[in-house]
């Protein structure tokens, strides 16, 4: 029941975050409308578009930690095997979980400024800035639960996520399998 | 706090994050808040929030995930199964006949997807059979393979541009400008390669026996056509002034989806397939950037790069010496690190130091992406290297092997662009007097 919410949880994030990728050109098509019909629809899309931009970064963190696509050298972990192994998994995971606890903590509290000091943006449409930004700290939290998550099923003997999902981009005939981290392996 | 000082222990934390296997992105936070923390009066936290946002939402960056998603999207209509047949026609009579597939091929592929090991995979999966059944040399064909694969850094719309745009904050419409001549002198470079070594040694290279017509030609490349058009209007759109790069996306993209749905290559999978795609690496590459950016105004409080920037001074090299420096530098990282790490790893202290010594960042950027393409395939760490290496089934070796002319034949590259800078500025310079 809480392995399947917590799945998802980062599998529909990162649909959200693949719908303000979509919004990125979305708002491009409607200022260029805009245009045409300048009484009709008012968008800033250099505005609007970098929210989605950063809306779609940071809800896009989980899924794509998941998936194995955050990058990371392992030239000189991976010689390791076992127990060493997982030990290191562990450290990478934690250092990684104190990254984004402070990086939720703070965007929370930049949130929280934005929205008490009223900080509007200074484009055509003046949206209050805690909005667009709370998705930074929402994503972020996203981010650290999944980390949390992997931390206790790591130290209980599974396989970490984003080695098991990391997706081959080329396969041998022989199915030996090539993939994309391979490069910073 | 003494300069020296700190940047040892930036160094020295760095390292040892990066080497104990923490994701790149978190180990620029770490670094960059232990920084603000230790050695500055800065609040680390505060900045850590406001500094991440800005980089996150910058106009210049929204052109990077559509780019992808729109290589994303050609990568599953015909254009990669059709790359053969519908080059092979128009290269087969040059010496060296089908191995220049390879070349043109990375090239158009490179135009279109932007990403290096991809290009390489996607062009070798075709390609290498063929090759191998008309009695080519193996070494040749994986060479051309690996270092042509690479080309997809530099050709527009090329995403390593867009990353060094952002970090270096240089105009991404300039920077696609100057990486096309550079691009072409690039596949020229390599074309003459293989066509000298197939007329010392004819055993090569068999000779191709088919000819056809001219329109016989078109028809064999008429998936192809299509594709190139769309990169005509999407670059042109770009250097002629008529769109940002972000809005030139955009057509890309619904350009791509038109070309798909026409090929019949387009279903629901297929579309959400391509989006989550572009949702993993533009996601990786943003948050990287993020964290480079904090790191470098973490690094601007403590005044390491200006101080480093300094000893350069001090050293007086001339700008020569600091290219051939940074050169072996940037080909040392090649052998460990990814393209986009190194690339904004060290822009906080290299970008001031060019800057500096008087090196324009235009032609830097050029510079940087062909140094990131020859550490693609250098050992241990190549990405091209090891996508080969499953293609073949041979080991690392002998691709390298393989790959080592091409590495030298980019160096040549280098040598040129630094002797004559006006190949990478003077299209810049003429587009914008235009």
């Amino acid at each position: 029941m809480i392995r399947k919410s917590l799945d998802a949880l980062y599998l529909w994030s990162g649909y959200l975050s693949a719908f303000f990728l979509v919004a990125i050109a979305l708002t491009i098509v409607a200022q260029v409308l805009g245009r045409f019909a300048p009484k009709l629809i008012v968008v800033d899309s250099t505005e609007t578009a970098g929210f989605c931009l950063a809306a779609s970064t940071f809800f896009g963190l989980a899924y794509t930690y998941r998936q194995g696509a955050h990058i990371r050298v392992t030239l000189v972990t991976r010689l390791a095997t076992g127990t060493l192994d997982r030990l290191i998994h562990l450290w990478s995971i934690l250092v990684f979980a104190v990254v984004m606890g402070l990086m939720t903590y703070w965007s929370f509290d930049y949130v929280y400024f934005s929205y008490k000091f009223n900080d509007i943006s200074p484009g055509l449409m003046a949206i209050p800035f805690w909005i667009p930004r709370s998705a930074m700290g929402l994503g972020s939290l996203i981010l650290l639960i999944a980390l949390i998550d992997e931390f206790v099923s790591v130290a209980r003997g599974k396989v970490p996520s984003y080695v098991e999902n990391d997706a081959p981009i080329f396969k041998s005939a022989d199915g030996e399998a090539s993939s994309q981290t391979e490069e910073t392996r | 706090m003494d300069a020296g000082l700190i940047s040892a222990v930036v160094f020295v934390m760095m390292l040892g994050l990066l080497a104990t296997g923490i994701w790149v992105a978190p180990t620029l936070i770490a670094v960059g808040f232990v920084t603000l923390h230790f050695f500055s009066p800065a609040p680390a936290g505060s900045l850590l929030g406001s500094n991440v946002w800005d980089a996150s939402w910058n106009w210049a960056l929204t052109a990077l995930p559509l780019f992808v998603w729109m290589g994303e999207i050609l990568f599953r209509t015909r254009l990669s199964s059709d790359m053969f047949n519908g080059l092979a026609p128009w290269v087969s009579r040059l010496p060296g006949g089908l191995l220049h597939v390879n070349i043109v091929g990375c090239g158009v592929m490179a135009a279109v997807a932007g990403s290096s090991a991809v290009t390489c995979a996607t062009v070798g999966r075709m390609s290498m059979p063929e090759l191998k059944k008309r009695g080519y040399s193996e070494s040749l064909s994986i060479g051309t393979l690996a270092g042509s694969g690479t080309l997809g850094l530099l050709i527009p719309p090329s995403i390593m541009l867009i990353v060094y745009g952002v970090v270096a904050q240089v105009s991404i419409s300039r920077l696609f400008i100057a990486g096309i001549v550079p691009g072409v002198m690039i596949i020229g470079i390599f074309m003459a390669y293989v066509a000298i070594r197939a007329m010392l040694n004819p055993s090569l290279a068999p000779k191709e026996i088919t000819h056809l017509s001219f329109v016989e030609k078109l028809w064999a490349s008429r998936y192809l056509i299509p594709v190139m058009l769309l990169m005509f209007v999407v670059l042109g759109s770009i250097y002629g002034g008529f769109a940002t790069p972000t809005e030139a996306a955009t057509v890309g993209v619904a350009g791509a989806l038109v070309l798909a749905a026409v090929s019949r290559s387009l279903s629901w999978a297929s579309f959400l397939d391509s989006l989550m795609g572009a949702v993993r690496t533009s996601c990786m590459i943003a948050f990287i950037l993020a964290g480079a950016a904090f790191l470098s105004t973490a690094m601007g409080f403590t005044g390491v790069p200006r101080v480093l920037a300094g000893y350069v001074e001090a050293w007086e090299l001339s700008p020569v010496m600091l290219i051939v420096l940074l050169t072996v530098l940037y080909i040392c990282l090649g052998c460990f690190l990814d393209g986009v790490s190194m690339m904004v790893l060290t822009a906080a202290v290299v970008l001031p130091m060019v800057d500096r010594a008087g090196i324009d960042l235009l032609w830097f950027g050029i510079f940087t992406v062909i140094v990131v393409e020859m550490a693609q395939i250098t050992p241990p760490v190549g990405f091209n290297l090891f996508v080969l290496q499953g293609m073949t089934g041979r080991d690392i070796l002998k691709v390298t092997k393989a790959a080592a002319p091409f590495f030298f034949l980019m160096l040549l590259g280098i040598a040129i662009i630094t002797a004559f800078p006006q190949i990478v500025l003077a299209p810049v310079q003429w587009m914008i007097s235009k």
